[in-house]
C-alpha cells in the first residue's frame, strides 16, 4: 500500500497587521507499487509518434526503435494503443475500427504492435491537436482505467493547425489522461509543446540527436509504470475570509496550480496533481488572512493529498500574530528557496522570449538576473545551460552579455529545463 | 505573571511526572466521557486531558519494570500529539465563530485554533458555583488553575480554589492543577462544625484552610521531578462558603473578593492580602497603583512547592450580609482591576443575570483578554442571596481575621 506523508516549512509568526502566510508543503509517496497492480484499477498507455514528412528517414527510423523500446517497457496487462500523426491521426495499434480502441499488453501483442510500428512512414504535415483528440477518444473507449498516460513525440512545428485549434483541442483533452511531451531536434517550438504538457500535468524536454530518443522513451514508460497512484488532487483549505493567493508546484518543476482550483466545498480548492509514483513533490501556498491580534493563532491553510476521496496527508499552515521581532523577521529558508526558484524559471522564459523577439536589452536584464538567482539558490545545472546562452561577467550582480553564437539545441535546452527546480541543500 | 521573590532557577530539561490526586473517577470535561486517570487524550472526541495518574511507562530496555521507569513525558510530546491525531470524531463548537472544530484542533470555518482542555476549561459543580480558567493571550500555556466544589442547593456550602503556576518554575501548569484539585478535595471533605459556637466553627474551616493549603503544597511536590532545580511552584487562594458564613485563605498573590451588589448596603472587599512585594510597600505606605505597577511588583513573597519556606495561608472569615459575589481569582485579572469597588463597579456593567455565576465568569475572563489577556486569568464564583442560606443552618458570629 502506498503511504503518503506531508511537512510543512514556514515561518508562522507574523508581525501586528500582518496578513501573509507563506508556506512550502512537501507531499511525499513510499510504496506506489507498479501502474494498474496495486488495487488502484487498470492503467493504460498510449504511444504518440509523429510520422509528418519532416522526420525525414533518420528521425523515423529512430523514432520507430524508441516506440518499440517504449512498447517493450509496458508491463503485461496494461492496456496500450499506438498512435501516428501528421496533419491528421492515425491508430496505428491496434487495428481497431469501432469498440474498444487499446488491447492489453501481452507477449503477442506486444509483437503484433512493434510490427505495426515497423511500417510507418514519414509522410504529410503535424496538427498535433488532432492526435491528442484520437488518443482522447481511445481513452474513453475504455472506461475502466484509472490510469491514463502518453508520451508524445513530435519534431516540427504545429504548421497545420492553428494555434486556436491547438488550444481547442488541449481544453478538450485535459483531465482525460496525462501526456510527457518529447520534441526531437531543433525545429519544435517549446511554447507549443510546454502548454501540452503543462495542460496534462506532463513534462516537456528536447532530445537533441534522433539516437538518443530509444533511451528516452524507455525511461518515460518506465517511469510510468512505476505510478501505481493513479490520481490524487492536492486540496487547499483556507479560513472563511481569507485568499487564497496562489498555489504553485515548485519541485521537481514549477507549475502554476493557481487557476486550475475546482471547487470542493466553498473554503476548500481541489488542484489536480495525476499520478505518484515513489516521489516528493513541494508545493507553495500563499494566504492572505484577516490581522488579528498579537498573540492570537489561526490555522491558514490545510494542505491536503487525496487518493479518492480519502485525505492521505495533511499539512497545517499556522499564523501566529506576534510583536517579537526576532521570530516574526525569520525568514523561512525553502519559502525563499523556492520563491527564487520560481522567479528563475520566469526570468528565463522571459529573457529567451525576449531574445527571440530581438529585443536585446530586455534579454540581457531578464538572463541576467536568472544568472544572479541560479547562483543563489545554487542551481548548478541552470547555471551551466545559462552559460551556453551568455557569457557571465558578474555572477553577484547579473552581469551577462547574450552570445553571439548559440547552439539553438542549447538555447531550447535551456528553455524546457527552466521550470526543473532543486531542492534546498540541507 | 506570578515570580518568585527568590532568584528565578536556571532552566533546565523538562521532565514531569503527572500524577494528580483527583477523586472521582474523571470524565472528559469536553463531551462526558468517562477517561482513565492517565489518558492525555479522550478517547471519544480527542481533548486533550491533564492525566491525574501515572500512565504506565514502557520498559525501556524490554524488561517488565515499567512501573520503576522514569516518566518523561513533555510539554512538546504532547503537542506533537495533539497534531498527530487526525481519527478523532470532533464536533465542538468553535469559541470564535460556532463552526466545528476539526481532529486538527482548528475550526473548520473561521480556522481558529481551538484551546486545549488545559488552556480553558470550565467548571459548572452546582447551578450557583461556577469557575473559567483561560490561557489568556499573550502565554503560550496555562499555569493557572481553579478548581470548585458545590453543593446543589444554592447557598449552602461551596469550595473556591484558584492556584497560579509561578512561570519560572518547570511543569507549573501540571503542578497548579493538582495542587488546586487537592486543595478542593481536601476542603469539600472536610465540613469541621467546631464546638458548635460561630467563632468555632470559623476557626476549624479555617484550619481546614490550613490543612488545604498543605494537601496543595504536597500535590506541588509530588508533581515535580526529583532531579529538577527549578521545582514547580504555584499560589493558593481558596474560600469556604457556608451560608452567609465566608471563611479563606491565601498563599501568594491570588486573591479573594467579596463583591456585594452595587445596590446592597455593604462595601466591596478585598478580603485576601497578597503575599507579594507590591503588598509590603502598599504596607509601608506606597499608593496600590504605583506599588502595583513598581519594580517586582508581582514577586511573591510565599508560594507552594518543594522549595516553599513557609506555605501556611493567612486565613480569615467574614459574615455576609448583602446579596452579591464571592470571587477567588488569579492576577490575571485583578491585574485589570484590583480596588474591591471597581470590580463592583465592572461586574455591574458587565449586568450579569445573577442566577448565572457562569456567564458572569466567562464576561469577566473575556473582558480580561480584551484588556490584553497579558496572563493567565482564573476567575472561581458563587453567588450569595440575603436569606438563603440551603439546607445547612448557619449562625451567626464575626470574626474578620484569625
Amino acid at each position: 500500500m502506498a503511504e503518503f506523508s506531508a511537512e510543512v516549512y514556514q515561518n508562522e509568526f507574523l508581525p501586528d497587521g500582518g496578513t501573509d502566510v507563506n508556506a512550502i508543503v512537501t507531499m511525499s509517496c513510499t510504496g506506489a507499487g507498479e501502474a494498474g497492480r496495486s488495487g488502484g484499477g487498470e492503467a493504460g498507455e498510449i504511444i504518440i509518434v509523429d510520422t509528418s514528412g519532416s522526420m525525414g528517414r533518420t528521425k523515423l527510423e529512430a523514432a520507430k526503435i524508441a516506440a518499440a523500446a517504449a512498447v517493450d517497457q509496458i508491463l503485461d496487462g496494461t492496456w496500450f494503443a499506438v498512435v501516428a500523426g501528421s496533419h491528421q491521426a492515425y491508430l496505428a495499434f491496434p487495428a481497431a475500427r469501432a469498440g474498444a480502441g487499446m488491447v492489453k499488453m501481452d507477449p503477442s501483442t506486444r509483437f503484433a504492435a512493434q510490427q505495426a510500428i515497423a511500417r510507418f512512414q514519414a509522410d504529410g504535415g503535424t496538427a498535433m491537436g488532432t492526435w491528442l483528440v484520437l488518443a482522447a477518444r481511445l481513452f474513453d473507449s475504455m472506461p475502466m482505467l484509472t490510469q491514463r498516460h502518453a508520451i508524445l513525440l513530435t519534431d516540427g512545428e504545429n504548421h497545420n493547425e492553428t494555434p486556436e485549434g491547438l488550444d481547442r483541442a488541449i481544453a478538450h483533452v485535459t483531465g482525460k489522461f496525462q501526456c510527457d511531451c518529447r520534441g526531437v531536434g531543433v525545429d519544435w517550438q517549446v511554447a507549443e509543446v510546454r502548454r501540452i504538457a503543462q495542460a496534462l500535468l506532463g513534462t516537456v524536454d528536447i532530445i537533441p540527436q534522433p539516437e538518443q530518443m530509444a533511451q528516452v522513451f524507455a525511461e518515460l514508460m518506465q517511469q510510468a509504470m512505476g505510478r501505481g497512484v493513479a490520481d490524487a488532487q492536492l486540496r487547499v483549505w483556507s479560513p472563511q475570509g481569507a485568499q487564497v493567493m496562489f498555489v504553485r508546484q515548485v519541485s521537481p518543476t514549477v507549475e502554476d496550480l493557481t487557476n486550475r482550483r475546482s471547487e470542493v466545498n466553498p473554503l476548500t480548492g481541489g488542484y489536480p496533481t495525476g499520478s505518484w509514483g515513489d516521489e516528493s513533490r513541494d508545493y507553495h501556498v500563499g494566504v492572505r488572512l484577516g490581522a488579528k491580534a498579537i498573540g492570537q493563532e489561526q490555522l491558514a491553510a490545510r494542505v491536503q493529498l487525496v487518493v479518492g476521496d480519502a485525505v492521505v496527508a495533511q499539512g497545517l499552515v499556522k499564523a501566529k500574530w506576534s510583536n517579537d521581532d526576532t521570530l516574526t523577521t525569520r525568514i523561512n529558508p525553502e519559502v525563499a528557496h523556492y520563491t527564487g526558484q520560481t522567479e528563475l524559471a520566469e526570468a528565463i522564459q522571459e529573457g529567451l522570449a525576449a531574445k527571440a523577439v530581438g529585443d536585446d536589452a530586455t534579454a540581457t536584464t531578464k538572463l541576467g538576473r536568472a544568472v544572479q538567482l541560479a547562483a543563489a539558490t545554487g542551481n548548478e545545472e541552470a547555471t551551466t545551460r545559462l552559460r551556453k546562452v551568455v557569457d557571465i561577467q558578474d555572477v553577484e550582480n547579473g552581469t551577462v552579455r547574450l552570445k553571439r553564437a548559440v547552439d539553438r539545441a542549447d538555447e531550447m535546452a535551456l528553455d524546457t529545463a527552466s521550470t526543473k527546480t532543486t531542492r534546498i541543500k540541507g | 505573571m506570578t515570580i518568585p521573590a527568590s532568584g528565578p532557577a536556571a532552566p533546565q530539561p523538562p521532565t514531569t511526572a503527572p500524577g494528580a490526586s483527583d477523586g472521582a473517577g474523571p470524565s472528559c470535561p469536553n463531551c462526558g466521557a468517562e477517561v482513565g486517570p492517565g489518558d492525555s487524550f479522550c478517547e471519544a472526541c480527542g481533548t486533550e486531558l491533564s492525566p491525574t495518574a501515572t500512565p504506565p511507562a514502557a520498559p525501556s530496555d524490554g524488561s517488565a519494570g515499567g512501573l520503576e521507569s522514569p516518566i518523561t513525558v513533555s510539554r512538546s510530546l504532547r503537542a506533537m500529539a495533539v497534531e498527530a491525531q487526525q481519527t478523532a470524531p470532533v464536533g465542538r463548537p468553535c469559541l470564535n465563530c460556532g463552526g466545528l472544530v476539526g481532529a486538527d484542533g482548528y475550526c473548520e470555518t473561521c480556522g481558529t485554533k481551538a484551546p486545549s482542555e488545559r488552556d480553558h476549561y470550565t467548571e459548572t459543580p452546582a447551578q450557583w458555583v461556577a469557575a473559567v480558567c483561560d490561557r489568556g493571550i499573550r502565554h503560550h500555556r496555562n499555569e493557572d488553575a481553579t478548581a470548585v466544589a458545590a453543593h446543589s442547593d444554592p447557598g449552602s456550602r461551596a469550595v473556591l480554589v484558584v492556584c497560579d503556576g509561578v512561570s519560572t518554575s518547570l511543569d507549573s501548569d501540571v503542578a497548579s492543577l493538582a495542587a488546586a484539585r487537592a486543595a478542593r478535595d481536601s476542603l469539600f471533605l472536610a465540613q469541621p462544625a467546631g464546638l458548635g459556637t460561630p467563632t468555632s466553627r470559623a476557626g476549624a474551616i479555617a484550619r481546614s484552610v490550613e490543612a488545604a493549603a498543605a494537601a496543595a503544597n504536597a500535590a506541588v511536590v509530588a508533581n515535580t521531578a526529583a532531579d529538577s532545580d527549578n521545582a514547580a511552584s504555584c499560589t493558593f487562594a481558596a474560600a469556604v462558603i457556608e451560608g452567609d458564613l465566608v471563611v479563606f485563605g491565601n498563599v501568594g498573590d491570588s486573591r479573594v473578593y467579596w463583591v456585594p451588589d452595587l445596590d446592597q448596603p455593604e462595601a466591596a472587599a478585598e478580603l485576601s492580602l497578597d503575599d507579594s512585594v507590591a503588598q509590603a510597600r502598599i504596607a509601608a505606605g506606597v499608593p496600590r497603583e504605583e506599588a502595583e505597577n513598581g519594580p517586582q511588583a508581582h514577586a511573591i513573597m510565599k508560594w507552594l512547592g518543594r522549595d516553599s519556606p513557609d506555605f501556611v495561608p493567612r486565613t480569615g472569615a467574614v459574615t455576609l450580609a448583602s446579596s452579591g459575589w464571592l470571587l477567588v481569582c488569579s492576577d490575571g485579572l485583578w491585574n485589570y482591576v484590583s480596588e474591591a469597588t471597581a470590580l463592583q463597579r465592572l461586574i455591574g456593567q458587565l449586568d450579569a443575570d445573577r442566577s448565572a455565576p457562569l456567564h458572569l465568569a466567562q464576561a469577566l475572563v473575556q473582558w480580561a483578554n480584551q484588556q490584553g489577556g497579558k496572563d493567565n486569568i482564573s476567575v472561581a464564583l458563587a453567588r450569595h442571596e440575603v436569606g438563603v442560606h440551603g439546607a445547612r443552618p448557619v449562625d451567626h458570629h464575626d470574626t474578620r481575621r484569625s
